[in-house]
Parts: structure tokens; sequence; C-alpha cells
């Protein structure tokens, strides 16, 4: 700038030894680099870094090791998959010009990712969330479909990632992360389950199951100024299957309700709303309860790294254990998986005296 | 005219738009490797805490309340890095180093790289940064202020009294011009 340069030599002296040719940074090999980072401007912020809440912590939390509990841990994961996908699409014989477009375009979806929330109240009370070892079951979702690979959920509670769910279908693994504890639950997704997923998961799976549906057109709107076509799907029929899977007394589907905006110039979906009615069961530690589920549709046919679908622990994560479980769930839910005979019934009643025995004592 | 280009790629990053958040990385890249070298021994190593900069500025970028100030705020989080990967250069190095005495690459450097190092090393963070910025990339004092979050000014003011001590120091060895 304006000062004299009295130290003209030093300049040059300075300047030969520090001096380097410009850098030039190969950006698409930082991203290959660091890929969680590319991931993350590929699919948005506003996930990663807003307070929120949302998923059934419950749901994830009561896994266990027996074979019902995981089945049904899955089966949830995909009934959550499920009201965002298979909604949008009704019978044939509902079937408007959009629909018909919907289904074609949707034949072609090889990818996709989602975003939303997933809210668990109380019936009849709306504002009141329910909440398990004091977090609120209220998450914000990032969704990835692959035909090819599989599926991964994150929820996130609060601007953290607190769990991650991958089916992996060529691998015909699952695995389900939670972070805040380092604690993950890995299986084989097999028989009933590995078929039902498979239909769910791919979009012409999906296609196929919707088509069992019923749906009622409500009319035009305006969504983000997309002007979309709503419908509204209210039947059970598409979860026979699980029904079947699992018993009432783990997972007791009441009711479903979905609203899909499908956008009239795109035909394919913008938004789908979901409503569930979930009667006493494990899933929801023997209480009734409301989900609701909101996802946005943005993104398709993304490039979708292999590597998300992953199926692998991360290092330092230790498997879920049935005494993990025990520790944080309440009596009467330990009460209800006794009826199941997930644990004996003994063990609860043992616990509770010796509880008792050492409050008199003192 | 920078910042609000700035401001404006941090916003499209943020919409899910990689590309923008690629352009501020090659803008400022240079920028942080110079920083970073102020800091680091090595130039690779330099080079790689830059791009560790940028990842986590990546991660952070939401949590970034003033956009137009992308430079200084990826500056720190570059020298942060800088320092953290100096500490554990340093572990590495105590058990080996310890018999060996100074930096090998000294010994290999003629006396008068020798003393030019000392001379930087011996002068506080803040003027050995700029001169690194200065005469790494003949940064201007214009692109120094995007990076610094300072005015030109002060930068003027650094460098002077970096230079005056580097010169004092370099006397004071014996240095011959």
């Amino acid at each position: 700038m304006k000062h004299e340069n009295d130290n003209q030599w030093l300049d040059l002296l300075l300047a030969q030894h520090i001096q380097h040719e410009p850098e030039q940074l190969d950006f698409e090999k930082w991203a290959e680099k660091h890929p969680e980072e590319a991931r993350l401007l590929r699919c948005g912020f506003e996930y990663s870094s807003r307070s929120m809440k949302t998923k059934p912590y419950l749901i994830w939390r009561f896994i266990m090791e027996s074979k019902v509990t995981r089945y049904s841990a899955a089966a949830v994961i995909v009934l959550a998959m499920t009201l965002v996908l298979l909604s949008p699409f009704g019978t044939p014989g509902n079937g408007g010009v959009v629909l018909a477009d919907v289904q074609k375009k949707v034949a072609g979806i090889e990818t996709m990712i989602l975003r939303g929330t997933k809210t668990f109240t109380y019936p009849g009370e709306p504002d009141r969330i329910f909440e398990f070892d004091g977090i609120k079951c209220k998450f914000d979702l990032v969704k990835y479909h692959s035909t090819r690979y599989g599926l991964v959920e994150e929820g996130y509670a609060e601007g953290k990632l607190f769990y991650r769910i991958t089916f992996n279908i060529p691998e015909e693994q699952t695995l389900i992360l939670f972070p805040k504890y380092n604690k993950y639950l890995k299986f084989a997704s097999m028989d009933a389950l590995a078929k039902l997923m498979e239909n769910f998961a791919t979009p012409n799976g999906i296609l196929n199951l919707l088509l069992a549906g019923d749906c009622e057109k409500l009319g035009r709107d305006k969504i983000d100024g997309i002007e979309v076509e709503a419908f509204e799907f209210q039947d059970t029929e598409p979860f026979e299957p699980f029904k079947e899977l699992l018993p009432k007394a783990v997972f007791n589907i009441k009711n479903f309700k979905a609203k899909v905006w499908i956008g009239i110039k795109e035909q394919l979906p913008v938004r789908v709303e979901g409503d569930l009615a979930i009667g006493k069961s494990f899933m929801t530690m023997f209480q009734d309860l409301n989900l609701h589920e909101v996802n946005t549709f943005g993104e398709y046919n993304v490039e979708l790294d292999k590597d998300i679908f992953d199926t692998n622990p991360p290092e330092g994560y230790t498997e879920l254990t049935l005494s993990d479980i025990l520790k944080v769930i309440p009596a009467e839910a330990k009460a209800g998986l006794a009826g199941l005979g997930i644990i004996p019934a003994g063990l609860i009643f043992w616990k509770r005296r010796r509880k008792r025995a050492a409050t008199n004592t003192d | 005219m920078r910042d609000l280009e700035d401001q404006i790629l941090v916003q499209r990053a943020l919409q899910s738009d990689p590309e923008s958040f690629g352009k501020l990385c090659r803008r400022y890249y240079d920028t942080l490797v110079a920083i970073a070298n102020s800091i680091l021994p090595d130039h690779h190593l330099a080079e790689d805490a830059a791009q560790e900069a940028l990842a986590s500025a990546c991660r952070d970028l939401a949590k970034l309340k003033r956009p137009e100030r992308f430079g200084p705020w990826v500056g720190a989080i570059c020298r942060n890095v800088a320092k953290d990967m100096l500490r554990q250069f340093r572990k590495q190095q105590e058990p080996v180093g310890t018999d060996a005495g100074n930096d090998p690459d000294c010994e290999e450097k003629d006396e008068r790289e020798a003393i030019l190092d000392q001379a930087l090393q011996q002068l506080p963070q803040h003027l050995r940064e700029v001169i690194f910025l200065r005469y790494y990339n003949e940064m201007s004092y214009e692109q120094m202020t995007k990076v610094l979050g300072a005015t030109e000014q002060t930068i003027d003011g650094r460098l002077r009294r970096a230079k005056k001590k580097i010169a004092a120091y370099l006397k004071k060895k014996g240095f011959r011009r």
C-alpha cells in the first residue's frame, strides 16, 4: 500500500523463501475425500442444524434381541416409508389422468431423497408429544431410497442425528444405529420381512401395493408455488402384510389416513401427510398413540453413493442388548413384554421386590 | 462486492447447491493454505489443514450467522485446524526427535534458509500470518482484508512491524543481503 518500501531486499528474500505457485483445489476430489460433507451439500443443511425432534425414540429404543421385536422394528421402518411412498397412487379405477401419468413416472424413479417430520402424540391431544426417556418423540427426517441399494432413514432430534436405519437390499442386511449411545442393531432381512421390504423399498413394488388401495380426489391447491392436486387415502389394506407378520400385541395398526399432493405439471408427488392410529402394543410402550408424518418430495433420480447404504457398524459402536433396553423402559412396558413372552415375568417381579425391599430397609 | 458474492454463494450452498460451495472453496483455498503454512512446518500438512478446514466449514455452514463474513470465518477455522495439527505433529515428532534436536529439514537447508526460517518463527502468529499471506501468493491488501477481517491500515501496520522484526533478527544473526 502506501508505505515506502525501505526493505526491498527483504521483500525479494521473503518472496523467494515463501512463495508458492497458486494452489488449485480440485473440488471433485475434495468431495470424494469428504463424503459426509458432500452429502450434506447435496441434500441440504436445514435438517442438520434446525432445532427439532421426531420419531419414536421409543420404537428404536425398544428393539431387542428377540426375533419378534426385530421384526417389529424393521416393520415400523417399512411402515414409515410406506406412509410416504404408498399413498400417492390410487386405484386404477379412480384413475384421473394425473394418477395414470404419475404411475408411469414413478416406475422410472430409481433414487429419491425425502425430508419431513415424524411425530408421536396422544390421541385427542395433538400438541402433547409422547416422551420417552426424556426425549420428545418428534424427529426431523431425511430418507434416501434407491431401487438398487435399498433405503436409509435418518432421524434427527434437536439437531443431532438420533437414529439411522439402513436396509441394504442386495446384502439383505438391516443396520440400526443410535449415535447418542454408540449402539447398533444388525440383523438379516429374512423371510417374509425381506420380501415385504423389497416390495416397499422399490418404486415398482410400491406401485403394485398401491393399486390395492383406495383414494378420494380432494381438488387443486398450491404448495410452495407449485400447483398440485390433492388426494386422500383412508385404508389399511396396504398394511395387511404387516398385520400378518406382526401380532397385534407388537404393533396394532388401528387406522390409517393420508393426504397426498401431486404436482400437476411434474406429475410427481410433492408432499405427503400421513396419520396412523396405533393401539396399545409393544411398539407404543402399551399406550394408544397417533403417528403424524409429513414428507416433502424434492429430489428424484439423484446420484446416491453406494456407501450411504453400508451396513457395517461404525467403529466404537457396540450392539444393543436386552439389558440396555430394560434399564430404561417403564414398568408397564416390562409387564407388557412379559405378556409377549419376550422376558420372563418373574424377572420383573423379582426386580420390583428387590427395589421395594431396599426402600423398606432405608 | 466479494462479500456480497460470498453471501450469495453461502445461501445457495445452504439450498443444496454444491457447486456454490465449490466456488467458495476454490476462492479461499490458496489463502487457507497460506494461513495453515504460517502455522505448520510442512506444505503438504498445510494443504491437508486447508481441506479439513473447508470440511469443517461445510459441516457448520448453517451456523454461520453472517454469510458475508465467510472469509474471516473459514480463516479462523483453518487457524484452529492448523494449530490442532501442529500439536499432533509435535507429539508424533517428540519420541523420534528428542535426540536429533532440531527439525531435520533444517540440516538440509543452507544456513541462510535456516536463519530465515528462524526469523519467521520468532514472529508472533498474527504477524507471521500476514507475511505468509502477502508473500505466499502475492496477495493484495484488499484480498487480505477479506480473510483477516481487518482494515488495510491494520494489515499494513502488521506487515511493517513483521518486516522490521525480521530485518532486526537477520541483522542480529549476521545475515548478509
